[in-house]
């Protein structure tokens, strides 16, 4: 006849073998990335690959860039995956991130009515553009949102020796909002906008909107990888994000980027350091 | 016409809004925009959601899902947009009592109405007909006084739900002509219809719909000449969509 002490024992057992390892129901990270890169579909493609090797579950909070980072900053997230790189750099200067590793990239593209107000179309200057769409007074939509893609805007005005902020008039509108909310504003408006190619490729509504400009280097967008800095935030999952770092840089990671497509186009490029 | 307010209510976008009501699905992932440029029109069968994306824009219903910015902002009180329904109300009051009325709605001073209530039927074409009691006045001219009361608010954004059906050749012709000097005046008309001939007359940008989901929009010009999908190129060619 089992005793009270052996029944106690064994249900003991029991609930330990059902919880398994410490922790090994939690075997999950947070990555804070960014609204392009999860609209484009990448990480329903590379996540399950990344799970099937490690059976870690990545679950992604998507922002704009500059959110993405804050939200790293909080200590919210254990990995962050975006496409700013002096604003990551920026952030590992903070102390917030350990080390920045370059994932991949894609491209910016500047993508206008089929009339083509400014005449820019099949430029592979995209400094000319954006000084022919001011020149021209053509109606110009910006995200305005602080995401990566608006970042790299604001960078390539400057390049074009253009004080957005000072010298936008009623043609430029910033609204705030994401690459899609964008792209349907200008196919509204006949509008030029900034897009990546991988949000252009799936967006459905494209009205009479075509690329106008592409090529330029200075349109390419890379991604970083950076683990939040355990010494700022203790509870930062570091082994578990380095895994993922490490897999996203390793040849399977980077086939698995590769290999993505969008009605048959590759999206992003490979490209670690 | 007085200046309108600064703030715009432009554009008026759409992230991948869902309506349903009583179970059923109404509008289905809906994602587009209306800026400032030449009027909208909405096309598609009975059921497509038309009326219930004008209802969507105004503000009078909120998506169950996705959600609606105007001018960049949720929530915005619809002071700068109007609605005009397919069967307009009207009061038991005269033409100019009707318009006087929907100016005293909109904070017109009282000693503005009688000249703004002229001003405003004749930009619709109703001149002479302002003391003729609202309800006798024929279909076409009851449109043209709804399009007056709403006129009223100076919106920055007029919605138009079948604003001719019903009416004889006469009578959509005067009130095609009413929607185009609205648009002239700068303000965005979003409009339905069941007319394609309409449509081409009407849109500068079309937006077919089809059991609640957006099939394809894109200027008139391309649309009529070149559509994309094959249910807009039946639509097109008269075929029913079921």
């Amino acid at each position: 006849m089992p005793t009270r002490r052996s029944l106690f024992v064994l249900a003991a057992t029991v609930a330990l073998v059902a919880a398994g390892p410490v922790g090994a129901q939690d075997k999950s990270i947070v990555v804070a990335s960014t609204t392009s890169t999860q609209d484009s579909g990448l990480f329903g493609h590379i996540l399950p690959l990344f799970k099937a090797k490690t059976g870690i579950t990545v679950k992604v909070v998507a922002q704009g860039t500059g959110q993405a980072l804050n939200t790293a900053r909080r200590g919210d997230a254990d990995v962050v995956f975006v496409h700013a790189r002096e604003a990551e750099e920026k952030f590992i200067a903070g102390g917030f991130g350990v080390k920045r590793y370059s994932v991949m990239y894609n491209d910016f593209i500047i993508i206008g009515p089929k009339d083509d107000p400014a005449s820019i179309k099949g430029s592979r200057n995209v400094v000319f553009a954006l000084k022919a769409i001011k020149a021209k007074g053509a109606p110009f939509i910006s995200r305005g949102d602080n995401s990566g893609t608006h970042i790299a805007e604001l960078k390539l005005w400057k390049d074009a020796g253009i004080d957005i902020k000072k010298e936008a008039g009623p043609w430029y509108k910033s609204i705030g909002q994401g690459m899609g909310a964008t792209l349907n504003v200008a196919a509204a408006s006949g509008a030029y906008a900034m897009s990546d190619r991988g949000t252009w490729i799936s967006f459905k509504n494209k009205a009479d909107l075509v690329i106008a400009v592409d090529g330029d280097k200075r349109l390419f967008n890379q991604y970083g990888v950076i683990l939040v800095n355990p010494a700022k935030h203790p509870h930062v999952k570091k082994e578990l994000g380095q895994q993922f770092i490490d897999w996203l840089i390793s040849d399977e990671g980077q086939k698995a980027i590769a290999d993505y497509k969008v009605n048959g186009e590759q999206l992003f490029w490979p490209q670690r350091e | 016409m007085s200046m309108r307010a600064s703030v715009s209510d432009l554009p008026i976008v759409l992230e991948e809004v869902s309506f349903a009501s009583g179970g059923v699905t109404i509008l289905d992932h809906i994602s587009l925009a209306f800026a400032t440029r030449a009027p909208a029109v909405l096309i598609g069968p009975n059921g497509a959601g038309k009326t219930t994306l004008l209802r969507l824009l105004m503000g009078l219903i909120a998506p169950v899902r996705g959600r609606v910015t105007w001018g960049g902002r949720e929530d915005v009180e619809p002071t700068h947009r109007a609605i005009v329904f397919q069967r307009p109300v009207m009061l038991r009051r005269s033409a100019a009592g009707n318009i006087r009325y929907a100016l005293a709605a909109a904070g017109v001073p009282r000693g503005e109405r009688a000249d703004r209530a002229d001003e405003l039927c004749a930009l619709v074409g109703l001149n002479g007909l302002g003391r003729r009691p609202a309800r006798k006045l024929s279909g076409g001219e009851q449109q043209r006084l709804a399009l007056a009361r709403a006129l009223a608010k100076e919106p920055q954004i007029l919605l138009l739900d079948e604003p001719t059906a019903s009416l004889d050749p006469a009578a959509t012709k005067a009130i095609e002509d009413v929607i185009r000097s609205i648009a002239a005046r700068g303000i965005k008309v979003v409009m339905s219809t069941h007319d394609l001939g309409e449509a081409r007359r009407l849109a500068g940008e079309i937006v077919l719909m089809h059991r609640g989901r957006l099939i394809e929009n894109g200027s008139a010009d391309t649309f009529f000449a070149d559509p994309r999908t094959e249910e807009a190129r039946r639509f097109i060619r008269g075929e029913l969509l079921v």
